[in-house]
């Protein structure tokens, strides 16, 4: 048999995919950057369990208790202050479905500000918690209190600055696929903050009031 | 310089200096020969900066080879303290009052072992087999995130030198390789010891979550056309199982070490006997990871076995579907039993009876596979080559371990002997089970990676020192056990233990055999290479979609992406008569290029460990602040993409054809600007 | 794996984007979070109530941000998200829940305590 005929025979066949196109790329980076936003979520799920463990009476270690730490109305500040950048991102995303630059760096400067209110906010409720001698190296319970209010405030930081990149991308790149699928991935980074802080306002801060 | 002082270098210790001058001939060995040979640019070009999944595999499988050289001299230290240091009259050397290794040196040693072993020698090997395999199995040309990829991979390689480096500059942790709170705290812990391990391990956390998703990701998207979940390789399934077990417990231990670390380093009360922590919390989190991942550990390892049972077997796996349950079940009861390590911390009767249940209850999926295993030999034409000898053992090791690990499930019994040597012998079997299919699926893969076979002779005498070995240590390791003997003891009170630690002595002997001739297998198999040569299809009674691509594989994998029919493709085309048919002509491969970014971050990550362990703020905050840097910067790097040309990759397959081997550092594609889009 | 083709602002995950969807999930989570600091200011309710209580409405405001914020559905692009989720969901609840049995359990067994303090684990 020549070549030919061979090739033309296993074409036929279909053995072979010739025309593979390569996969979607946004699609598989965005389901793995999924998969690593599971995983936080995993992490935040051991630090829920270790604040489970240690809200019992003697991990207060004869400290403040937590109704005399947290300040829920407060918290509610943050609260809103962190929909309302994750309602930003929102928009900023409605702005890339448009295909309107200026609109999604606008959403996303919002988005900024918001998060930087978040974060004014949380720090100067801890500043007030430390100035009360209020402070994690206090007893097991402050220690996962302020691990878990912390580890959330470093993810809003490392989100607004992420933030001010893709602003900067956008501007020099424009909506190319990476470009494209790096604002997916942090609106999926962005938005699970606001899941966690449901979750983190309720067991930490209102719950807190009646331990 | 933080704590780090010249007092910091352990040289009055002869067994140190003497592995120190070891380890310095053998770097400048290394160096010389690199530097001779002039290989430096190679191995820049075609190995630290790729991002190809086969090379990047190869190198996951010589750090495993390494450490798992290095954590087996910590084994033969171990055997041979307990076999001198026994009763009150037992000669003591080196300053030591018994035996030659003082109690701290000890201590140090089989921690390192335990954590060497787990971490640094079977997960590399088990992930540098998964990234060498996998993507082939399922039709891929690369993974789903190449760069990520080698990000793990020197991750990895940063938490193994880290731990070589504990070696020769300050000391290693001394408690055992999982850790005890409250002892691993500061005040109990003072020096370096538990931070080295602390960060060593937190390294591997990240390299392996990392991998996990990648792994993953590269499953769930980049299947060729027509591999349908149900006609995905055995091995792909296992993988898929392990790598979702790691990706779901990674981060719990992740936050285990993290806790303890924030207690070390800012005075927090996680874990502290007083001030409200809770040192059960410790054991706690650590277990949530720790059981499911032996599970992470050993389900590829079954996914080895069931590639290579059928194969030599010449027959399809019997029970494909149960196979696949099995492994997801056997993940995911994996998540449920991690009470069964510390049954003895007084959690309230009902509670030790649901982890007792759930432990057991292990016991059907995997009994399910070893039926399936079984069956498919049964009247199978059996061919007792390497990797086929390998899987049996396997098997009968996993019978042993399986069954003395049901004795543990029983909370009554473990009463009894936890953290006694019965423990110790349970998990050996398991992991070596582990060892046995690595080394199996070394002889099975290594032609496809290669292109050429291992010899046959000193294998066999590897194979067989291996099995006297393990009888001589770890039977009388379990009779011990049921005498009542604790682990990680450095002195031996009781003298009527001497002769069974003696025995045990002897089957290191075998051991160390093993090793010798583990050494001649791969050098007699590199000489005479040209004897072993194959083609594809390397067994010639293989099944899967890699043994239709050449060996050694080619940078793109499959000149044409294949179409998949059957579950076993290649074995369905064979069948067919259509196994040779090609496709012409070739069209030009996209590839991702090659990235030194990986291997900076990861010699960063080992600068800021090493700095964190020695308290060296101002190296931390700077590896810490370039880390970042790195990370933007690449975000910005224009991506290159390389370009395979058709002619490239005609010519590549023509040589292929003529029988001639393309090492696989041969540089292939030239970078292309991404297209503008 | 070449640069796609298509335009990548037509990819399914960028049409996904809907502004009603996020200003619904912005007033929905806001009022529910609302009612629940109302209900903790207050002292409206007794405190296994306003455990219960909270927790429930925490359980509803994620549930509408999974599903408007995090597009969690069935449709071809996010399937994957979503059975990937799927399979995390119960492995949250045994860690939580079962180390939550134990420590229980283990407080019960070896703390000794006032019977007049409630704490988290004993209510
Ligand atoms: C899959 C392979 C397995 C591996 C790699 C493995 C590994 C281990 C390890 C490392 C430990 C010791 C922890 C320590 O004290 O350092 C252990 C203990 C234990 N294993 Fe396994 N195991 C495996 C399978 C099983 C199975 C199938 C069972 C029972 C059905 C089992 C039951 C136990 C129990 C109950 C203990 C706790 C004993 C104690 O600490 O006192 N294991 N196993
Ligand atoms: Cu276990």
């Amino acid at each position: 048999m020549s070549v030919m005929s061979r090739s033309e025979n296993a074409r036929s066949l279909g053995l072979w995919d010739r025309d593979h196109e390569g996969h979607d790329v946004i699609g598989t980076r965005t389901f793995g950057f999924w998969l690593y936003m599971l995983t936080d979520a995993m992490v935040y799920a051991a630090l829920f369990a270790t604040f489970g463990v240690l809200s019992h009476v003697v991990n207060l270690a004869g400290g403040p208790s937590p109704a005399a730490v947290v300040h829920p109305v407060y918290a509610y500040g943050e609260t809103v202050a962190l929909f309302v950048s994750v309602l930003a991102y929102g928009g900023a995303m409605v702005a890339l479905k448009a295909g309107n630059k200026a609109a999604l760096i606008g959403a996303l400067g919002a988005a900024m500000v918001a998060g930087g209110v978040f974060l004014g906010l949380a720090y100067s409720d801890i500043e007030r918690l430390f100035h009360a001698g209020i402070v994690p190296q206090a007893s097991g319970y402050l220690s996962i209190f302020f691990g878990l209010i912390l580890y959330h405030a470093l993810h809003i930081l490392v989100g607004m600055v992420w933030m001010l990149v893709m602003i900067v991308q956008v501007m020099t790149r424009g909506f190319t696929s990476n470009v494209v699928y790096r604002l997916i991935n942090l609106r999926l980074f962005w938005h699970f903050q606001a899941v966690i802080w449901v979750f983190v306002f309720t067991f930490v801060y209102l719950q807190g009031t009646v331990l | 310089m933080g704590r780090l002082s010249l007092r910091q270098i352990p040289y009055q210790n002869p067994i140190l200096v003497g592995t120190f001058v070891f380890a310095l001939i053998l770097g400048a060995a290394i160096v010389g020969l690199v530097t001779y040979h002039k290989r430096w640019g190679v191995l820049w070009r075609e190995w630290l900066t790729t991002v190809d999944h086969k090379k990047i595999g190869v190198m996951y499988c010589l750090i495993g080879l390494v450490m798992l050289f290095r954590g087996f001299i910590d084994a033969l230290m171990i055997r041979t303290q307990q076999a001198i240091a026994v009763g009150p009259h037992s000669p003591g050397y080196l300053g030591a009052l018994h035996g030659y290794l003082t109690p701290f040196h000890a201590g140090q040693i089989f921690t390192a072992h335990g954590l060497i072993m787990v971490v640094f020698a079977a997960t590399p090997l088990l992930v540098g087999l998964m990234n060498i395999i996998v993507p082939l199995q399922i039709g891929a040309r690369d993974m789903a995130y190449p760069y990520l990829n080698a990000l793990g991979l020197w991750l990895t390689a940063a938490g193994a030198a880290l731990v070589m480096v504990s070696l020769f500059i300050g000391n290693f942790a001394h408690g055992g390789w999982y850790g005890f709170v409250p002892y691993f705290e500061l005040p109990y812990s003072p020096g370096v010891g538990v931070d080295y391990w602390l960060w060593a391990f937190q390294l591997s956390v990240l390299g392996t979550t990392l991998g996990s998703i990648n792994l993953i990701a590269t499953i769930v998207k980049m299947r060729a056309p027509g591999m349908t979940w149900m006609r995905m390789p055995i091995f792909t399934w296992a993988s898929l199982s392990a790598n979702l077990i790691a990706l779901t417990t990674f981060p719990v231990l992740m936050v285990c070490l993290a806790l303890l670390a924030s207690d070390r380093y800012f005075g927090t009360h996680f874990y502290t006997a007083g001030m409200g922590g809770n040192l059960m919390l410790y054991n706690d989190l650590f277990w949530v990871w720790g059981h499911p991942e032996v599970y992470f550990l050993i389900l590829p390892a079954f996914g080895m076995m069931s590639e290579i049972v059928p194969t030599f077997s010449e027959k399809t796996l019997f029970g494909y579907a149960t196979m696949v349950i099995a492994s997801f079940a056997i993940g995911g009861v994996s998540w449920g039993v991690w009470l069964h390590h510390f049954f003895t911390m007084a959690a309230a009767p009902s509670v030790n009876s649901f982890y007792s249940v759930t432990t057991m209850l292990v016991g059907i999926p995997t009994g399910v596979k070893v039926f399936n295993w079984i069956f498919t030999m049964y009247r199978g034409r059996v061919r007792f080559e390497l990797p086929m000898m390998w899987a049996v053992l396997s098997l009968f090791l996993l019978l042993v371990g399986g069954l003395t690990g049901m004795m543990n499930a029983f909370a009554t019994n473990d009463y009894m002997w936890h953290n006694g040597v019965f423990v110790v012998a349970h998990f050996h079997l398991m992991v070596l089970l582990i060892a046995a299919s690595i080394f199996g699926s070394v002889e099975y893969w290594f032609p496809k990676v290669f292109g050429f076979k291992l010899e046959a002779r000193w294998g066999k005498a590897f194979f067989w020192c291996i099995v006297l070995g393990t009888g001589w240590v770890f039977i009388p390791m379990f009779l011990l056990g049921f005498a009542g003997m604790t682990r990680r003891l450095d002195y031996i009170p009781y003298t009527q233990w001497g002769p069974y630690l003696r025995v045990m002595l002897v089957g290191m002997g075998f051991y160390i055999l093993a090793v010798a001739f583990f050494f001649m297998h791969l050098y007699v198999s590199l000489r005479d290479r040209a004897k072993n040569r194959v083609g594809a299809d390397a067994w010639g009674t293989s099944r899967s979609l890699e043994w239709m691509t050449h060996s050694p594989v080619p940078a793109y994998n499959f000149a044409f992406v294949p179409q998949v029919h059957a579950r076993d493709e290649w074995a369905w085309r064979k069948e067919q008569g259509v196994a040779d048919l090609k496709s012409g002509p070739y069209r030009d491969i996209h590839m991702p290029g090659n990235t030194g970014v990986p291997f900076v971050l990861g010699a960063l990550a080992l600068a800021l460990a090493f700095a964190l362990t020695w308290r060296i703020w101002w190296l931390s905050g700077l590896a810490l602040a370039l880390c970042v840097a790195v990370v933007i910067v690449r975000a910005f790097a224009e991506d290159t993409d390389t370009v395979i040309s058709a002619q490239d990759v005609e010519r590549a397959e023509r040589r292929y054809h003529d029988g001639e081997v393309v090492p696989m550092e041969e540089p292939m594609g030239r970078p292309t600007p991404r297209p503008a889009t | 794996m070449s640069a796609s083709h298509h335009d990548p602002l037509s990819h399914p995950e960028v049409q996904l984007a809907s502004g009603r969807g996020y200003v619904a999930n912005f007033l929905v989570t806001t009022l529910l979070m609302g009612f629940g600091l109302w209900l903790s200011v207050t002292h409206a309710v007794a405190p296994l109530t306003l455990v219960a209580v909270t927790s429930g409405i925490a359980a509803v405001a994620v549930g509408v941000q999974a599903y408007l914020l995090l597009h969690m559905n069935l449709s071809e692009a996010q399937i994957w998200h979503t059975v990937a989720m799927i399979l995390f969901l119960p492995l949250f609840v045994v860690t939580i829940g079962l180390t939550a049995w134990m420590f229980h359990g283990l407080y019960a067994r070896t703390m000794i305590m006032s019977p007049h303090i409630g704490a988290f684990l004993h209510r």
